[in-house]
């Protein structure tokens, strides 16, 4: 996996190139700010971008910034937003044009090296990770919502861990129960979210899109 | 004893002679002049347009006229603090300078509401009777200077001829002295240098007066002064208090994160299975020492979030947004602003909303919270917090309203509270713009 890391603290920049490159992961450009992170995205095209939010020169949402143009422009490239805080209007904005390889992860979940590489994997793969913290922020957002409110409080957990990126295996992991489980609940999810059984969509994604309130 | 009074006596018969009272006399003389005609301008400005005003007809252009007048007021205001500055060194600070209303009316608003043009104005009335004084000093000195020069004068054109001198008084009653001779010239001589001495020590006194009228009304108003430097105050501690916040992010903060990278790692090289004990005694502290850190970071998060929250940086809006999205009870908000309020509004605006919101949450068992905040007319924000909860919200004995309410009026703001038994609850909190 080729990855470019934008993070203007040297010390996490450090920890952060390490961690991967532990894991055979290559960082293409470790870079501390948003126009270096553009510079460097469209010079080595690499499978993902590892971005900090808070930046110089203002030090507020320059990351974000950077991120939006990076989902517009590089598709191809996934962005995992890395923060010390997980705002909603900032998950907002970078949901607007699908969760597909988008992450947003609070910087603690570096903490577990081995969850974390996978995140940033599932995003190199166009997948999606989402914090705990932004899940249940966006679940409050959206409880009233109409058939989510019909879900059942284990249906909700697994719907929250779908939002997260996590496959059926690793739902069941999570939860501690069987994958035969896991796939009931994934099935009851989808009637009662309507959404029919068709090759052409997929379901997952829709009901994760509808669960996270962003337009499909 | 004896050399008090004799050190006394000598200030007094000095005091002529000292460049103080030379420049106090000069400042009597145009200050005096100035006042009189700033007097003249003042009263006849004011009473042409409330003249105007007054009949029926001529309202609009009488409230222009007044306009004017008071313009022309803060101008001779600024005149004579001039004037004090240059002839008496005596520094006063320049009031606040006018802030202009938006619109025909706003601007009029503003200008009939001029605090500094309306001291001027009532300094330019009080100066009638001081100028009086202080042309009579600078009078005073002249005569006497013209007696105290009598006898030269009279060696030089009179020593032979019969007519006689009219010494000149210092007041315009009780005759005039007659003089005849040259030895009674030294008479009039006398008088002159009492009339000196005397308008010297007049001057004196009444430039203190004057001193204390141009600081108490042309000078910075207390009262102007004082919302001034609470307005530095309270800035200043939002600046300080965000700059606390990014000092924990960059400083703390990170390198907690950095920590619990490290740790992460150390953590990574162990294998699960390796049951050796000293193996498995590391692997437990890394996971303790691991999860300290990150609960470090979460505890460091929430206090970060309650010096400064960061989505302040990108506007009330998107802050509230957030602070909405973590409400235990479904919490919207809907927001109409336009150019961003002073920081320190923003802060006290969001807080505000989380304690309103949080007090909602405990207290009103409302399905619903609705939140409100928009710019209006006048450079007022408008923040409202509504619930459908049971009402019976007391802003006299709910400390936490209370509290609110303090914050509130550092900055002037108010806070309302409509919460009838059986609810809704609907508390307005109303702020300047600008602190």
């Amino acid at each position: 996996m080729r990855v470019v890391i934008a993070e203007d603290a040297a010390l996490l920049r450090e920890g952060l190139i390490r961690l991967l490159e532990d894991r055979g992961h290559t960082i293409c450009a470790a870079v501390p700010d948003g126009d270096g992170l553009l510079a460097a995205v469209a010079e080595h095209h690499p499978d993902v971008a590892v971005v900090d939010i808070r930046m110089p020169p203002t030090h507020t949402d320059e990351g974000l910034k950077a991120a939006l143009v990076l989902r517009s422009e590089f598709p191809g490239t996934g962005v995992l937003m890395f923060s010390q805080y997980i705002e909603t209007s900032y998950t907002a904005q970078l949901l607007e044009g699908g969760a597909a390889g988008v992450g947003y992860l609070l910087k603690d979940r570096v903490a577990n090296v081995a969850e974390f590489a996978s995140a940033l994997e599932r995003v190199a793969a166009g997948g999606t990770a989402l914090d705990p913290e932004v899940v249940s922020q966006l679940f409050r957002a959206s409880r009233r919502r109409g058939g989510l409110a019909s879900l059942t409080p284990r249906e909700r957990q697994v719907l929250a861990l779908m939002a997260e990126g996590r496959s059926n295996s690793g739902i069941a992991a999570g939860l501690v129960v069987s994958a035969g489980a896991v796939e009931k609940h994934v099935a009851s999810i989808f009637s009662k979210l309507g959404l029919p059984p068709d090759e052409t969509d997929n379901r997952r994604v829709l009901a994760v899109l509808q669960y996270l309130g962003s337009p499909a | 004893m004896d050399d008090r009074i004799w050190l006394v006596a000598g200030t007094i018969l000095r005091a002529p002679f000292t460049g103080r009272t030379v420049r106090e006399l000069v400042y009597c003389g145009i200050g005096g002049l100035a006042g009189v005609a700033g007097f003249f301008i003042t009263v006849f400005s004011f009473a042409a347009g409330l003249t105007i005003t007054a009949s029926i007809l001529g309202t609009v252009v009488g409230l222009l006229l007044l306009t004017l007048a008071l313009l022309v007021s803060r101008r001779l205001g600024a005149l004579h603090r001039r004037t004090a500055r240059w002839l008496l060194r005596y520094e006063v600070a320049a009031p606040q300078r006018f802030q202009p209303g938006k619109g025909i009316l706003g601007r009029l608003d503003r200008r009939l509401r001029d605090r500094v043009a309306w001291r001027a104005v009532s300094y330019s009335l009080i100066k009638l009777p001081v100028a009086a004084v202080q042309l009579y000093a600078l009078a005073l000195a002249g005569f006497g200077l013209v007696d105290v020069s009598y006898p030269v004068l009279w060696l030089l054109f009179h020593h032979n001829s019969s007519g006689h001198l009219v010494a000149l008084a210092p007041l315009p009653f009780g005759g005039s002295l007659y003089i005849a001779s040259w030895p009674g010239t030294f008479l009039a001589a006398l008088l002159g240098a009492a009339c000196v001495i005397g308008a010297a020590w007049l001057a004196r006194g009444i430039t203190a007066a004057d001193r204390a009228l141009v600081r108490g009304l042309l000078g910075p108003s207390r009262i102007s002064e004082l919302e001034r430097t609470r307005t530095l105050a309270v800035e200043d501690s939002a600046t300080a208090l965000r700059r606390v916040e990014r000092d924990l992010h960059d400083g703390a903060q990170m390198r907690l994160a950095a920590l619990a990278l490290n740790l992460g790692m150390a953590r990574d090289k162990l294998s699960d299975d390796d049951e050796t004990p000293e193996v498995a005694t590391v692997r437990e502290l890394l996971d303790a020492a691991q999860r300290n850190a990150v609960d470090a970071l979460a505890d460091l998060r929430d206090l970060a979030r309650g010096i400064h929250p960061p989505a302040l940086d990108n506007g009330l809006a998107s802050a509230l947004t957030t602070l909405a999205a973590s409400s235990a009870i479904p919490a919207s908000v809907t927001a109409g602003l336009g150019p961003r309020p002073a920081p320190a509004i923003e802060t006290i605006a969001y807080f505000c909303a989380a304690e309103l919101i949080a007090n909602a949450t405990k207290h009103s068992y409302a399905n619903e919270i609705k939140v409100n905040i928009h710019a209006e007319r006048g450079g007022v924000l408008r923040l409202e917090v509504c619930d459908d909860g049971i009402g019976g919200a007391d802003a006299a004995h709910g400390s936490g309203l209370a509290g609110l309410a303090q914050r509130v009026s550092t900055v002037d703001g108010r806070i309302d509270v409509s919460s009838p038994p059986g609810g809704p609850t609907l508390v307005t909190v109303t702020l300047p713009l600008k602190a």
